[in-house]
């Protein structure tokens, strides 16, 4: 009998806590495209204000971020320096391809990021202004998109998981 | 291993990759021998160097009929644009506005496309669709054929003024003049003067991060990328120069300082665009200069080839020597 609630104890642990690790994907997304929004206003300020050149604007941020962010623009900046891409819409996917990987931004927010790769650097101050302006509106528009489905998700995922440890454990008993 | 000496492997560096590497398989000949490499949309490639023209196809081989030749596609141009830009059109705003970006080594890259106005003035360049990488090369000795006419007997100079049609070699051998007259020619027992460059599109030091990328001298000091009235001034004022150099003045205001230089006692060596005496007295913004404050001047063509020297002036416009044929072709 001892045996048979330490077992389902841990059938309930286990199950709540991949609940749990479910639900986290969700609240993360949110903070990661925070994140990466407060990254690009500095990327911003060093356009606008500062004029600095990409492959060294790029390096500056990366210096003041941590973690998967810092990776990405490192990557990028070398990437450009080291002068073996074209263009610079192809170091930018091949540093959002390693930052997806770092971080819990979908494909969608992947899309949008990689298009706005394709403008930034390839115009005046001004009009680099405008498209900066733009990219914060529809990453606004992807941090409620996606704090909405943590809402609706999060709490889902915690039960389900605890719920779906329960119904084993009758199963089982 | 590649000679990377050849000026022209600075200027590949910023060539979009494909491009880069039809150019590289040519022989070193020609490739060292390249003046221009042109890209216009939709357009073959041409490469212009010693006078001839040379079509590439799409795997290096020089073509002769244009049907078969490389066509330049608008990523190409985009990438180029990019490259010289260093990715960032943004920090090269205003020499956009001018047509050309200077890259390290010197060289320019001029480009052309639609001109967005605003109130009148260009405001910057949009749809970029034809690009000419310039390959420029320093020619050491360049000016040695004019230097003893420049030099005066008290260790100074005259005041000097180049007067050239464009690609004839006038910036180079202004350059040279600038190197000479700043190290000292030994063999002529000429000190070194203090000069300074004020160097307003950074083609006659090429400074890269403030330092000269072409040899300008020991005791040059340059202002990098600044209009040359108001260069002229700041050097006055900060450097005490003994002799004040730079290239293509044309606007009044550039006359008025260059006055001004001269009256507060600094020699002056500059350029202007022409063909011959006549088109300098034309320039009305250059009133103010036209009497007696140049000493000599320098004429030039590209009659015999680039760097031609027709004729050195003094400051009656009488001749002091006259075509020179005999030299260029020893």
């Amino acid at each position: 009998m001892m045996l048979k609630i330490i077992g389902g104890l841990l059938i309930l642990t286990a199950c709540g806590l991949m609940g749990i690790a479910a639900a986290n994907k969700f609240g993360q997304r949110p903070k990661d495209i925070r994140r990466f929004r407060a990254s690009v206003q500095m990327l911003e300020t060093e356009i606008i204000y500062g004029c600095t050149p990409l492959p060294q604007a790029f390096h500056n941020i990366s210096t003041k971020l941590e973690g998967a962010l810092k990776l990405f623009y490192s990557m990028v900046s070398e990437d450009l320096q080291i002068g073996c891409s074209n263009s610079f819409g192809t170091s930018w996917s091949k540093g959002l391809d390693k930052l997806l990987q770092g971080t819990n931004l979908d494909i969608a927010d992947k899309e949008l990021i990689e298009d706005f790769g394709k403008v930034l650097g390839s115009s005046d101050r001004e009009d680099q202004k405008k498209h900066f302006g733009l990219f914060y509106i529809q990453l606004k528009q992807h941090e409620e998109m996606a704090e909405e489905a943590r809402r609706k998700n999060e709490k889902m995922y915690k039960s389900l998981g605890f719920l779906s440890g329960v119904v084993i454990f009758i199963l089982l008993v | 291993m590649k000679m990377n000496n050849y000026k022209i492997y600075e200027v590949l560096k910023f060539m979009p990759k494909d491009i880069n590497e039809m150019i590289e398989k040519l022989p070193a000949l020609i490739l060292d021998s390249i003046e221009e490499i042109r890209l216009r949309l939709g357009k073959p490639l041409i490469l212009y160097g010693g006078g001839k023209e040379y079509l590439l196809d799409k795997n290096g081989r020089l073509v002769f009929d244009e049907k078969n030749a490389y066509i330049c596609s608008i990523a190409d141009i985009k990438n180029a644009v990019s490259l010289v830009t260093n990715f960032s059109m943004y920090s090269f705003e205003d020499d956009i506005r001018n047509g050309f970006v200077t890259i390290d080594g010197g060289h320019r890259v001029g480009i052309c496309g639609k001109v967005v106005l605003e109130n009148g003035k260009v405001r910057t360049m949009r749809d970029i669709s034809f690009v000419n990488y310039r390959v420029a090369r320093q020619v050491l000795g360049a000016a040695d054929k004019v230097l003893n006419y420049i030099l005066s007997s008290d260790h100074s100079i005259y005041n000097t003024l180049i007067i050239s049609p464009p690609q004839c070699g006038k910036t180079t051998i202004l350059r040279d003049l600038i190197r000479q007259i700043s190290s000292g020619i030994p063999a002529m027992g000429y000190k070194g003067r203090k000069i300074g460059l004020i160097d307003e599109r950074n083609e006659i030091a090429a400074c890269s991060l403030g330092l000269p990328k072409n040899d300008v001298g020991i005791r040059t000091d340059v202002l990098d990328g600044c209009p040359k009235a108001e260069g002229i001034q700041i050097m006055i004022r900060s450097m005490s120069p003994e002799i004040i150099a730079t290239d293509e003045i044309g606007r009044s205001e550039d006359a008025g300082a260059v006055l001004d230089a001269i009256n507060a006692g600094v020699k002056i060596i500059t350029t202007i665009h022409g063909s011959d005496i006549g088109d300098f007295l034309r320039k009305p913004a250059l009133d103010n200069l036209h009497k007696y404050l140049f000493e000599r001047y320098i004429i030039m063509s590209r009659r015999l080839g680039v760097g031609t020297i027709e004729a050195v002036l003094d400051a009656d416009y009488k001749a002091l020597k006259n075509t020179l044929t005999k030299e260029k072709l020893q």
